[in-house]
């Protein structure tokens, strides 16, 4: 029970990396209709500037964390207006290809600005932990946890009660509707691309904290993030979170009983696992688990 | 630059008479000469000196290739390669050259540590090139070994995987990873008792599968049960699996092997879980970076990290002294680095290649591979272990390991606690040949 609970909470902690990560898909995908593959080098670029603030520079973290997370909140509509903007009315397939483009960019320039040996991002958590009764907790898990659910929480509030938040669950719904109420999708575009960017260096940050450290692969996450978001629903906020749970549980579960009571089914099976997951819940709800049906005339 | 197109001007003069002997020598001959310049890989010319020459030297210039990983994550270990085999070759040409008179000189291509793009820098370079004085990586010789027996090219790996001892067109360096695997459990039985519960931790790929065969191999030999083989995919986020399986088989020692990012999330994962079992860390599993993080107390208290050679700045090593000489004078920016010391020593076994080759007046590509193979013992000064060179079955690779606990007050981070530690089994260890 005691190993059940800690591989849990581990897994907890992992599912809301991929959630912050999968909520930037989200949003984007809402608003645009984009798959922005770039979201990983958006986490890879927080990482980075929190190392430099918080190291080199050495501001106090959480200044350094804050700064990070508003740098890269002001990236995404940046992107949108020089890149994507102009990618309107184009072909998916092309729109897709330039986020792809972005992303090999940024991981590129990303270590020839900061290097490629691993950094220590300066944290003040590093490895401490409290017990939970049987349970050792990590102090990185928790505060993961806790910054993941107040963002969470933020961008819920945000949609549920301010007036942007409004505008976007129309645009949303009805992009050409909205517009002829007077709402101006750009601005719901440009501010989608904010919360996406601000999130993702929110992910950065728990991914590359504590025992972790800063290193040009963490942008991986986002791949392994992806199957979060196709079976939460990939135009669902609550999809993202769900979704971004479940695999981060499914996976750690996996690695920790898997090697003992499934050998035979080879090394490393819960690298898998999230395909898994995901192939099985498309099979019965092929939208995801929060995604939209789209309505077709019989 | 002088190279095997005009392969044909070195031919032997026949010694047979008749018409169409003649004829037929005449006809075979031109055959071989275009074959050989049409491949561009073969044979080779004969320079102004007598000496039988071919791809990569001009009669002056001898130059050797670099096939490394330049940028990505994995530069962090092929720039300061590179760095060594650059610094050692300076001083070769600050002494005159190899032989005393040919200036040596790198070409470099950045592989990005993925196999395929290896393999397009290896056919860009090899026309360019006496042999390969690094390729970097396990999977990366791997793809490029079909490449260099096809062409005849030697080249000395950055990878201490055991397989390379046995192939004629390699010519590796230090002892392979199963033997740091094998002397690491040995030191550790020997100090920690015979009754330890042994356990193993490696990435899912080939210089973890050869790590893996090190402690099974130990196992054998040493007569114990490995309790838990636990493997974890390169780049993973959360090791709470890997490690709660070490847990629950309440392993006393963990050998690991990896890179230094993965091997980081496996000890702070340990460390958060309470788990302190004495960690045996492979030569790949150190950075710095891991002790100047929160880690260092507890990596300072449980690991080990088996490598070879002394530690850096002990200057009581003769060959340690001339090299921090000719870092300071050649690379003064370069940090401490286990990765530049290999490069540096690769780079002196490679001198002694082409000195052997210059000795028996050929520089060809067969040349070249005939003096990796009757090169015999080649000592380096206490720098890494001796290795005997010759035919496959004939070369024996160092045994000796030097152990070493984490001191952040010593340069790299690393201490040595046994130096030049050389167990029987791994003394028993055999490598297959092909």
């Amino acid at each position: 029970m005691e190993q059940l609970l800690q591989l849990l909470v581990a897994g907890l902690a992992l599912g809301a990396r991929y959630a912050l990560v999968t909520l930037g898909f989200v949003v984007i995908f809402r608003a645009t209709g984009v798959i922005n593959f770039a979201q990983g080098s958006l986490v890879l670029l927080g990482a980075y500037l929190t190392y430099q603030f918080a190291g080199p520079w050495q501001w106090p973290f959480l200044l350094a964390a804050i700064t990070s997370v508003i740098a890269c909140g002001a990236c995404g509509p940046v992107i949108e207006r020089l890149l994507l903007r102009r990618m309107v009315g184009r072909p998916a397939f092309a729109v897709i290809m330039v986020t792809l483009g972005l992303l090999i960019v940024i991981e590129q320039a990303v270590p020839t600005m900061w290097g490629q040996d691993p950094k220590n991002m300066g944290d003040p958590w590093g490895i401490d932990t409290v017990q939970a009764g049987a349970v050792t907790v990590a102090v990185r898990d928790l505060w993961t946890l806790g910054l993941t659910a107040l963002a969470i929480a933020g961008v819920f509030g945000f949609f549920r009660y301010s007036r942007y938040g409004l505008a976007m669950r129309a645009t949303a719904l009805d992009q050409e509707a909205a517009q002829a109420q007077g709402i101006s999708v750009r601005r719901v575009v440009a501010l989608s691309w904010t919360i996406a960017g601000a999130a993702a260096a929110l992910a950065g940050i728990t991914v590359a904290s504590g025992e972790a450290g800063v290193s040009p692969s963490i942008s991986q996450i986002a791949l392994a993030a992806f199957p979060a978001a196709i079976l939460g629903g990939l135009d669902s906020p609550y999809g993202a979170i769900a979704g971004g749970l479940v695999i981060g549980v499914s996976q750690t579960l996996t690695a920790g009983y898997q090697p003992d009571h499934a050998a035979w089914l080879g090394d490393n099976f819960h690298v898998i696992m999230p395909y898994v997951v995901m192939i099985a819940i498309l099979l019965v709800r092929p939208y995801g688990l929060f995604g939209t049906r789209e309505v077709e005339r019989a | 630059m002088r190279n095997n197109r005009k392969a044909h001007h070195g031919c032997p003069p026949r010694t047979r008479t008749g018409p169409l002997a003649r004829a037929s020598a005449v006809t075979l001959a031109l055959l071989l000469a275009a074959t050989a310049c049409g491949r561009g890989t073969e044979g080779g010319s004969t320079g102004e000196d007598g000496l039988a020459t071919g791809p990569g030297f001009d009669g002056k210039t001898i130059t050797v290739g670099v096939n490394s990983a330049l940028t990505g994550p994995v530069a962090v270990v092929g720039k300061p390669l590179t760095e060594g085999n650059r610094v050692w070759f300076e001083h070769v040409n600050a002494e005159g050259g190899i032989a005393g008179k040919y200036k040596i000189e790198l070409n470099k291509a950045d592989s990005h540590y993925d196999a395929a793009t290896a393999v397009q820098q290896y056919n860009r370079q090899k026309d360019d090139v006496v042999m390969f004085a690094q390729v970097l990586g396990t999977a990366i010789t791997k793809a490029v070994l079909p490449n260099l027996k096809r062409d005849n090219v030697v080249a000395a790996p950055a990878s201490q995987e055991s397989q390379w001892v046995g192939e004629p067109n390699l010519a590796p360096l230090a002892a392979p990873y199963q033997i740091q695997a094998i002397n690491a459990l040995d030191h550790y039985r020997k100090q920690g008792g015979p009754d330890s519960t042994i356990c193993s931790l490696v990435q899912d790929d080939a210089s973890g599968v050869a790590a893996q065969e090190g402690v099974d191999f130990a196992a054998r030999q040493l007569g114990f049960d490995v309790a838990a083989r636990a493997t974890y995919r390169v780049g993973d986020k959360d090791m709470t699996g890997p490690v709660t399986q070490l847990k629950r088989a309440k392993c006393d020692a963990v050998f690991l092997a990896g890179s230094p990012t993965d091997a980081g999330t496996a000890l702070g994962t340990a460390a958060k879980m309470k788990f302190a079992p004495q960690w045996l860390g492979q030569s790949t599993t150190w950075y710095p970076t891991i002790g100047e993080s929160a880690l260092k107390p507890y990596v300072e208290e449980h690991l080990l990290i088996v490598s070879e050679g002394p530690e850096w700045g002990d200057t009581s090593v003769p060959a340690m002294a001339q090299m921090l000489k000719d870092q300071r004078k050649y690379a003064p920016k370069q940090e401490p680095s286990y990765y530049f010391a290999f490069g540096y020593v690769q780079a002196q076994l490679v001198t002694k290649i082409l000195e052997k080759a210059v000795a028996s007046g050929d520089l060809s590509r067969d040349g070249v591979a005939k003096a990796v193979n009757t090169l015999g013992k080649v000592e380096f000064g206490g720098l890494t272990g001796d290795y005997t060179y010759g035919p496959p079955t004939k070369r024996s690779p160092s045994r000796g390991s030097t152990m070493f606990k984490i001191n952040m007050d010593k340069p790299f981070g690393l201490e040595a606690v046994s130096t030049n530690y050389s167990s029987a089994a791994a003394k028993a260890f055999t490598f297959d040949t092909p």
